[in-house]
């Protein structure tokens, strides 16, 4: 399978879904000719007008990465979510520390390297954010330190 | 003169010690996202997003600073794309092309600041057409109802596909992807919930920051990760002479006014920027020159007529590229989508009403810059050794940096676990797109535009109540959707006018 033709088939799931799920999008009121759900499908039509171009056509094929990039890929991503996740319950400078440092080692620091970045971002980004502009950040399980 | 007068304002907002502080510092930052490979201009500006509302800024100081960050990272772009070949955003691809040779014969320091000039010159030229052309465009704008609107956006996005893109349909596909974003939320007009699958943190619709973040910050630093394992090892050159002498200057001077004029009007045009800008300017400027002076040419071996006309072009256009946005309300690149985009959460519908209603913060953009543009000469031309030394600081301390800089933004729009996550989400999906050579710029202006295409399609339905036949039913409207058609179908069939002609005039033989 082309890259280009997966990305068909996927144009057409969310063709689909968006059908799906709007197709029931009604106005318990109609004040005007045209309702909520007319805009959703229009969109929806074209993206499988694209879809079904792309399927049919093929091609575009991206030459695949070696695996250690797309482990590397996974373990960015996976870093991405966890701190996304941990943010707010373990609070902005626990989870900062915490997670910049295994970011920076995929980009290529030491371990020491990683944790003084991640240290020294948490730090100074809360006292620039929190404190200097008002921009309140999660405290989490350092709460009752601050 | 009312347009002196309006400048006069202009120049009276620009000039209030905060919004000279913010154009100044925005030139600075504009500079060094410019020089980083994997931040340009877009990033810093999606960035930026919540961190202006955190700081409480009016409008108009928001523009300002963005404005400088995005023309800034203009001149920074050509500081990485001379020294290391490495074009720091895609419009300062052509800048490689004839700034790198010249780096490799000992005459980085000539090139950088040549650059830096010429870069001024396309930008003065271009922000003297603003204030010429942008008036009178607003007001043949005011003549806009709501079917002319839909007829315009769809010959944007026809542009969007058409002219710019080697992959139309991958374009197209991005529009809409984008105006299917922009219907999440509460139907305005009938209450209804769309898409928000019973979760109260859709029911406002998706944050604008966390999409807009998601797209190009985070996704940038997945490509930014692929493209480092198996890099090559950076090697800074020389910078030599640091001042272009008068001959040079002379050498140039032609180059970068053809180049400032080709920018300009490539700007204006709904969906081209900068990148579109300075290849048909290198390509113009390539031809004109073999032509008058076939023996002098060195194209592609350092010519500084090359790199002074692309780099003229490609800040004229990053500048022209306000006219639409301001008069229209039309964004012909990503980043001044995102502006628009800052304008409608501060309530301000953009548009020609905005350009009447609005003084202050149209002319106040405009004059900031021109102050901006001189800012950027000023600093460019003395602290280029300060800028290229940025180029050495390592991922490891950039990413993290991203990374922290991204998540507060985006919390601080509502301080959710769900913004995150869906930030991250978003990422992940668009470095999937991008892998498969889906571009973003035209998601974003799908996404912005959506609302306004929605409503603007129903009042006019509303109008007719219901008959599609109103869409085309106003002479402005039709020259529209005849451009837009044009623009489609064109690139379609021109090579196969082309052979036409050709077969029959070997019949005619």
């Amino acid at each position: 399978m082309t890259n280009d033709r997966t990305l068909g088939i996927s144009a057409l799931v969310i063709a689909a879904l968006m059908t799906a799920y709007g197709y029931g999008l009604d106005a318990p009121f109609a004040y005007e000719p045209v309702g909520p759900k007319a805009f959703p499908l229009i969109t929806a039509g074209i993206i499988a007008v694209c879809g079904l171009i792309l399927t049919i056509r093929g091609g575009g094929v991206v030459p695949p990465a070696g695996s250690g990039v797309n482990r590397a890929l996974l373990a960015l991503a996976g870093c991405l979510l966890a701190y996304a996740l941990l943010f707010q319950p373990l609070g902005f400078i626990v989870s900062t520390t915490l997670l910049m440092m295994p970011i920076a080692m995929i980009f290529g620091a030491r371990w020491w390297q990683g944790l003084l970045t991640g240290a020294v971002l948490a730090i100074s980004s809360f006292l620039l954010f929190d404190r200097a502009l008002a921009v309140v950040l999660p405290a989490g399980v350092l709460g009752g330190l601050f | 003169m009312d347009t002196l007068s309006h400048l006069a304002t202009g120049f009276g907002v620009a000039l209030s010690p905060v919004n000279l502080l913010l154009a100044g510092l925005g030139s600075i930052v504009g500079t060094m996202v410019g020089v980083l490979p994997g931040l340009g201009p877009i990033n810093a500006v999606a960035m930026l997003v919540p961190v202006v509302f955190a700081l409480g800024l009016p409008p108009e100081s928001s523009l300002i600073l963005m404005a400088a960050i995005y023309i800034g990272s203009e001149y920074g772009g050509r500081i990485s794309a001379i020294l290391l070949n490495v074009p720091g955003e895609a419009s300062a691809v052509m800048t490689a092309l004839e700034g790198y040779p010249l780096a490799r014969q000992g005459q980085a320091g000539v090139a950088l600041s040549l650059s830096a000039w010429t870069s001024f010159v396309g930008s003065a030229v271009a922000t003297v057409g603003i204030v010429l052309a942008a008036p009178i465009l607003a007001r043949w704008a005011l003549a806009f109802g709501p079917i002319e609107y839909v007829a315009l956006m769809i010959f944007a996005f026809a542009c969007l596909t058409g002219l710019l893109t080697e992959q139309p349909v991958k374009a197209m596909l991005a529009i809409m992807l984008g105006l299917g974003i922009s219907t999440i939320g509460i139907d305005p007009n009938s209450g209804v919930y769309r898409y928000t699958f019973g979760s109260p943190n859709l029911v406002d619709g998706v944050q604008f920051a966390t999409v807009v973040i998601g797209l190009f910050a985070i996704s940038e630093l997945l490509i930014m990760l692929e493209g480092m394992r198996g890099g090559a090892a950076v090697r800074i050159e020389q910078l030599g002479r640091a001042l272009f002498n008068r001959a040079e200057w002379k050498f140039t001077a032609l180059s970068s006014l053809r180049g400032a004029v080709v920018g300009f009007f490539v700007g204006i045009l709904p969906g081209a920027g900068g990148t579109v800008a300075s290849a048909l300017a290198y390509t113009t400027e390539k031809r004109v020159v073999e032509r008058q002076d076939p023996e002098g040419s060195r194209f592609g071996r350092g010519d500084m007529r090359g790199l002074a006309s692309v780099e003229a072009a490609n800040n004229s256009a990053s500048n022209s590229n306000f006219i639409p946005m301001l008069t229209l309300g039309i964004p012909s690149s990503g980043t001044t989508a995102i502006m628009l985009g800052v304008l409608t959460l501060y309530n301000l519908t953009p548009g020609p009403a905005l350009f009447n209603a609005q003084p202050a913060l149209v002319w106040g953009l405009i004059a900031s810059l021109f102050i901006g543009n001189v800012m950027l000469l000023a600093i460019n031309i003395p602290l280029v050794g300060m800028f290229a030394r940025m180029l050495s600081v390592p991922a490891w301390i950039l990413v993290p940096f991203i990374v922290v800089v991204s998540a507060i933004g985006v919390y601080s729009g509502k301080s959710t676990t769900f913004d995150l996550v869906l930030m991250v989400a978003i990422g992940i999906a668009a470095y999937l797109l991008r892998r498969v050579g889906v571009p973003m710029a035209p998601l974003i202006l799908g996404l912005v535009l959506g609302k306004i295409l929605e409503q603007s399609l129903r009042r006019s339905l509303s109008l007719s109540g219901g008959e599609v036949g109103i869409l085309w039913s106003s002479p402005i409207a039709i020259v529209l959707w005849t451009m837009a058609a044009a623009v489609l179908l064109l690139p379609i069939l021109l090579p196969r006018l082309r052979q036409w002609t050709r077969r029959n005039a070997i019949e005619a033989d």
